[in-house]
């Protein structure tokens, strides 16, 4: 199966955040985790999200093997396994890895795997104004950069 | 298992638009997404739209009437409340008239022609928008110079767009919407910004001016130096259809050199030089402009001035430019709102319509004349009021005035979603359904050609849409209004040929376009043409040209005060979560935005040993506010920037911390500081001075 990637064009990021409460709002999260945020470092906006590696370091963190990476390329977390060890928080290279406290686990972004099955795009990358959120296969989002390069 | 209703809808989390497909599952709302479909926002929502279920469900909501007695609040029926309120306008109006009720509402939810309907049938000409400094001060000025608002034509594709003191990817954009600006902007159009603050669009530019803050009428007439120095205008245009081009030209040219402008604005004469080519060489070119313009004594001024650009550039009503939409047909708001059944009697009574002679032309009060009013009397007493979605001791100047005038009416009616610092003064609260809860022709006031149908979603407690209050609280006066909601929208839309509920499966109405329409009958002013000489102001023995004055509180006006005072503060820094005094008690936002922030460069915290995140005190003579420091070198080392509005509703007590964080402590509402025909206040260039809040 051909793996499914993405990407958000820094440069192209204004800072509205609707993307963390489209989010939000589509995984029912309240306050605390942020499986997608935008840190402002005034002038500039940077979105800090899981950018589901090919080796993903938080699966290869997790003593309990609660993190896999599926056949599209999805990193996915079963939260029934987690047990609370942090230990892939440590692990991410993004900061992507999130903690709910109020559950004691940690979430992810899953990439909208509901949203994809059903033929739509997801949460954040739909009400995205600028369009800075690109998701495509792997060759077409090496595309993504040699168009707008 | 229920299944999930979807229902169409129009937003209202800001001053709104765009389209929203609403999820209604067992009568409750639980999610809103974009509506691909919608003509303004193709798709896209914004996080405060998208927050919409965490405000409509939020646990601290008030879901039905109440009144306020020794023991604090206690629920009461809609009869009781309305009944309560009908009594006491009814003893205001008989012993003092009914100009001593004030109405007031903030940026509204859709309801201006419902709220002005209200007021005119009531009978008073006393009603407090922010219309003073916000949109309607453009309208005022638009309609006096060029008849008509000329708003910026996306759709006719901009070569060249000036975003002028305007982010409207971020903050209520009146017509279009910031997608409709990205993706001229995605086509290859010019850029030029002007902002004090360097942000997502500056860095984008082809131009960007960091102007001083206050001073765009200033840099408007530079732009049209160089344009008249340079030969760059429309001669055709201009000799055919501006009036006083020639005595236009004289000021321009003996008054706004480029040196002078620079010394004023602080930008580069050079850069002044490139984006004045730039605007009027590229062919169309759009002027994108916000309300900090029009938040200064120079507000009327400066659209002026704006409006001269789009017309010397032969620019206006011409497709990529500045245009006047062409309305969908519907019913007018100035119909709808009865303006006529104000007697020039009780219209000649208008608080502030002798000194403000615009606003008295346009039924705009500067708020400064009601505190006056209700705190000394002056001319007349104002003993009630009844106020809509808004929250002025926050959102308007000088704050403490607000507050303690606010507590001196004999009788307060409030209209909200939550009991904010405002609702806390009332006697009266009277719940409001918010835009999942609205059945109208929704964005009938604006100028962009458009009326779009926000159809209810649900029901919530036992609240009503804002429409509903002023229709039966009207009736309940003896005004004249329709049975129910749906069918007063009848009529609104009866010209168009269509019901409501046609209507609302249609979705929308766009009037056709037709540019160039001054080919045929010349625009509407006295003279028929663009009026750069003003015969309007001019009857009213003001200057007829466009200027720029100084700032009333500067570093040049005032120097000894600026000794003490060494910054410039913009109080109006905004944020895509918030809007104005709104959804601080959204968890989803709330945690984007946890504080008050105050952005200061870089070099200025580290003379007073402020590091990022330090609490810091903002102080201008008149008060102080607490927020806290992000520092940015995107800004002028000379300047700080505040957001506004600031209250925190996890502050259980009736105050809510209204006076801890709020900016409006420290800004003026002086009449000597207010724009001289419209009474916009100073909101963007004040004098302060800033240090760290010690451990307390």
């Amino acid at each position: 199966m051909e793996k499914i990637s993405w990407v958000i064009r820094k440069k192209d990021c204004m800072g509205c955040h609707a993307c963390e409460v489209a989010c939000k709002q589509e995984h029912g999260l309240g306050v605390g985790p942020r499986l997608i945020q935008v840190r402002e470092e005034s002038p500039d906006f940077i979105p800090i999200y899981c950018h589901h590696c090919a080796r993903p370091p938080c699966r290869d963190a997790c003593p309990v093997e609660a993190i896999t990476r599926n056949d599209q390329g999805i990193v996915l977390i079963a939260e029934a396994l987690c047990i609370g060890c942090r230990d892939c928080i440590e692990a991410c290279p993004f900061g992507a890895m999130q903690f709910e406290n109020g559950l004691e686990v940690a979430v992810k972004c899953d990439l909208c795997t509901d949203r994809l099955d059903d033929g739509k795009t997801p949460a954040c990358m739909d009400v995205c104004p600028t369009g800075c959120i690109r998701l495509g296969e792997k060759k077409s989002i090496a595309a993504v950069f040699e168009r707008t390069a | 298992m229920s299944k999930v209703k979807y229902v169409k809808t129009i937003c209202r989390s800001c001053h709104g638009g765009c389209g929203v497909i609403a999820h209604v599952k067992s009568g409750k709302v639980v999610k809103v997404e974009g509506d691909p479909d919608s003509p303004i926002s193709h798709g896209s929502l914004c996080s405060k739209g998208l927050a919409i279920t965490q405000l409509a469900y939020h646990p601290d909501r008030v879901l039905f009437p109440m009144k306020k007695d020794k023991r604090g609040w206690l629920r009461i029926s809609w009869d009781e409340a309305l009944d309560t309120v009908t009594e006491k306008f009814q003893e205001v109006r008989d012993q003092y008239g009914s100009e001593s009720i004030l109405i007031g509402q903030g940026t509204g939810r859709d309801f201006e022609s419902h709220f002005s309907r209200f007021g005119n049938l009531l009978g008073t000409p006393n009603m407090i928008t922010a219309g003073h400094m916000c949109y309607l001060s453009r309208i005022a000025a638009t309609l006096t110079t060029c008849g008509r608002h000329p708003a910026i034509d996306y759709a006719g594709n901009p070569e060249c767009i000036v975003m002028w003191g305007c982010n409207p990817l971020w903050t209520n954009p009146d017509e279009y919407k910031g997608v409709s600006f990205w993706n001229a902007y995605q086509k290859g159009a010019k850029l030029i910004v002007i902002d004090p603050r360097k942000g997502f669009l500056a860095k984008k530019a082809d131009v960007w001016l960091q102007i001083r803050p206050g001073t765009d009428a200033a840099l408007a007439m530079g732009f049209h130096h160089v344009i008249i120095a340079e030969g760059l205008y429309d001669a055709d245009f201009v000799s055919e259809y501006i009036h006083g081009w020639d005595a236009f030209v004289d000021r321009v040219i003996s008054d706004y050199p480029l040196d002078r402008v620079e010394q004023i604005t602080w930008v580069k004469q050079d850069l002044i030089r490139k984006a004045a080519r730039l605007y009027a060489t590229t062919k169309p070119a759009g002027i994108h402009w916000g309300v900090p313009t029009e938040q200064t004594n120079n507000c009327i001024d400066f659209t002026r001035a704006a409006v001269g650009l789009m017309a010397a550039t032969g620019n206006l009503d011409a497709p990529g430019g500045n245009v006047f939409h062409q309305p969908p047909g519907t019913r007018s708001i100035a119909e709808f709102s009865a303006h006529r059944s104000l007697s020039p009697e009780q219209r000649a009574k208008q608080l502030g319509g002798d000194i403000y002679k615009l606003a008295s032309r346009m039924t705009i009060v500067t708020p400064k004349c009601a505190w006056d009013a209700i705190l000394k009397d002056e001319p007349y007493p104002v003993k009630a009021g009844y106020l809509v979605g808004t929250n002025p001791v926050v959102s308007r100047a000088n704050a403490k005035e607000v507050y303690t005038a606010l507590k001196n009416l004999d009788f307060l009616a409030v209209s909200d979603f939550f009991l904010t610092p405002t609702a806390e003064l009332a006697d009266v609260f009277l719940p409001a359904g918010t835009w999942l809860e609205q059945d109208h022709v929704a964005d009938n006031w604006k100028f962009h050609g458009y009326v779009l149908a926000r159809q209810k979603a649900v029901e919530i407690g036992e609240c009503w849409q804002d429409h509903k209050i002023f229709m039966e609280l009207g009736k309940r006066m003896g005004q004249q209004w329709w049975d129910t909601v749906e069918d007063a929208l009848d009529w609104l839309l009866e010209p168009t040929g269509l019901s409501w509920e046609q209507f609302k499966h249609k979705g929308f109405l766009k009037g056709e376009m037709k540019y160039y329409k001054y080919r045929e009958k010349g625009f509407s002013t006295p003279t028929r043409k663009v009026e750069l000489y003003s015969t309007t102001i001019e009857s009213w023995g003001a200057d007829p040209l466009p200027k720029y004055t100084e700032l009333p509180e500067s570093p040049v006006s005032q120097p000894e005060l600026a000794a003490e005072y060494p910054y410039i503060l913009n109080s109006g820094l905004r944020t895509p979560t918030f809007f104005h005094s709104a959804n601080r008690q959204l968890p989803w936002l709330r945690e984007i935005r946890p504080d008050p922030i105050v952005e200061i460069h870089p070099e200025a915290a580290k003379q007073h040993a402020i590091e990022a995140g330090d609490w810091i005190w903002i102080e201008s003579p008149r008060g102080r506010a607490k927020l806290r420091a992000k520092l940015n070198s995107g800004i002028d080392p000379r300047v700080v920037v505040a957001e506004h509005a600031w209250w925190y509703p996890e502050i259980k007590t009736p105050d809510h911390g209204w006076d801890i964080s709020n900016i409006n402590m420290l800004t003026d509402n002086s009449h000597e500081s207010m724009d001289p025909l419209v009474g916009a206040t100073n909101l963007r260039a004040l004098l302060c001075k800033i240090y760290r809040c010690e451990a307390e």
